[in-house]
């Protein structure tokens, strides 16, 4: 018997696509109904000038929004594969510094952010969770053709059933 | 070789350079197809991002002539117990909902009293509210509102009084609340009573203002409630005990 590589590997880009596009098109969402925690979680970052804190927080989600449904419906996977790898890049420096210079800030990443009730910091969560997905987001840039895709190349066997 | 042969070679040389052509022409359409597809998403996506931020800007945005509690300083953001000769001062940042907050209150809040009343502190009571949800029915809004409309009618000893009666009152987080009729019953109490404070609490009068002290404690690099600053020290979290400021407020007199 044994794995046919070309034939599971389809679908293994499929999960991976589901599932990073899933996670950033929840936390655009959950970034939109509270704009004001938004800004709060940027600024708590103390990393950008404060012109630029409410850009960044209103228009961050909807750049994962657009990503997020990129990968879930399927067109322009490499690219949001890609965008997405950025993201979580910048994402992790963000978090990575606010760690190493002792700040006790919740990441915002899935909404609201910035001021936290307990001084509980999740750094090493958020940094595990950051960093598969953004295997995951590598993997995907480099082999993006999946199942169940509404953009891209046609697969092999699936060229005749598209041509007719 | 036979004619036959030959006709049959060349046809099948034709159909392939025909099937490569065709093959060449689809992959030229699919292209452009993904070209103009691309250009198009990316044109939407920026119109999206531009539509956020104009509309995000206005939901945050506040009114330049909010109402601003008196009794205040700092433009009305600041809340001041105490004697102006204390040495020591003393900023609060708290949420009327945190749990935390409330600990910090019920441990040491008689602390702080007896540290104001000795003439050794002044507090300085900044305000947040974000921890408002629809299941409390904004509560952190609502009471810090109803906590402006005290100070601006009855002045910062009422705010203390008022503040001290929301802590020992506190609602459970995660449950809904107290409702507007407890919030003035507490301002009674606290020595704010008439018409006009009952309209600036079911009216949130000092709703702006709410949103403009906590924006400010977010841009003070507040991100967490209580955050207690002994004459502009941060104390940790383990400090935050009767011992912990009572030692912080001797180190800060020298």
């Amino acid at each position: 018997m044994g794995w046919n590589r070309s034939a599971v590997a389809p679908w293994l880009a499929t999960a991976a696509r589901l599932l990073v596009g899933g996670v950033f098109l929840v936390a655009g969402l959950l970034k939109i109904p509270d704009p004001a925690a938004a800004v709060r979680a940027v600024r708590a970052y103390r990393l950008l000038p404060e012109a630029l804190v409410a850009p960044v927080a209103f228009g961050l989600p909807i750049v994962e929004i657009a990503v997020g449904l990129a990968l879930i419906v399927g067109v322009f996977v490499r690219t949001a594969a890609i965008a997405s790898a950025v993201l979580l890049v910048v994402y992790l420096v963000g978090v990575g510094s606010a760690w190493a210079r002792g700040l006790a800030i919740d990441c915002g990443c899935f909404g609201g952010g910035g001021a936290i009730a307990k001084a509980d910091t999740a750094y090493p969560t958020e940094v595990l969770r950051d960093s598969a997905l953004l295997l995951v987001a590598l993997a995907l840039a480099r082999w993006p053709r999946s199942r169940l895709a509404l953009g891209g190349r046609p697969l092999p066997d699936e060229e005749f059933a598209r041509a007719r | 070789m036979p004619d036959n042969a030959k006709r049959r070679a060349a046809r099948t040389r034709i159909e392939e350079k025909r099937a490569a052509e065709a093959a060449a022409r689809a992959r030229a359409q699919r292209r452009q197809r993904t070209l103009i597809g691309a250009i198009i998403a990316a044109v939407v996506v920026v119109a999206a991002v531009v539509v956020a931020i104009v509309v995000q800007n206005s939901r945050t945005a506040t009114a330049s002539d909010a109402a601003v509690p008196a009794n205040t300083v700092d433009s009305g953001q600041v809340i001041v117990v105490g004697q102006t000769s204390a040495p020591v001062t003393i900023d609060l940042y708290e949420d009327f909902q945190c749990p935390v907050c409330q600990k910090f209150e019920s441990t040491t809040g008689s602390t702080l009293a007896s540290l104001v009343s000795a003439g050794t502190v002044q507090l300085h009571y900044h305000g947040m509210a974000f921890l408002d949800t629809s299941a409390n029915d904004k509560y952190s809004t609502r009471a810090l509102n109803a906590a402006a409309a005290v100070v601006n009618a009855a002045g910062p000893d009422a705010y203390q009084k008022f503040h001290d009666l929301l802590y020992a009152n506190q609602p459970a987080e995660g449950g809904s609340g107290l409702t507007d009729d407890q919030l003035i019953s507490y301002a009674q109490q606290a020595g704010a009573s008439g018409t006009a404070v009952e309209k600036a609490v079911r009216d949130l009068t000092y709703g702006d203002w709410v949103k403009q002290v906590t924006d400010q404690a977010s841009k003070d690099g507040v991100t967490g409630t209580p955050t207690v600053k002994v004459d502009g020290k941060t104390l940790e979290s383990t400090q935050l005990t009767p011992a912990g400021v009572t030692a912080a407020v001797q180190a800060a007199q020298g």
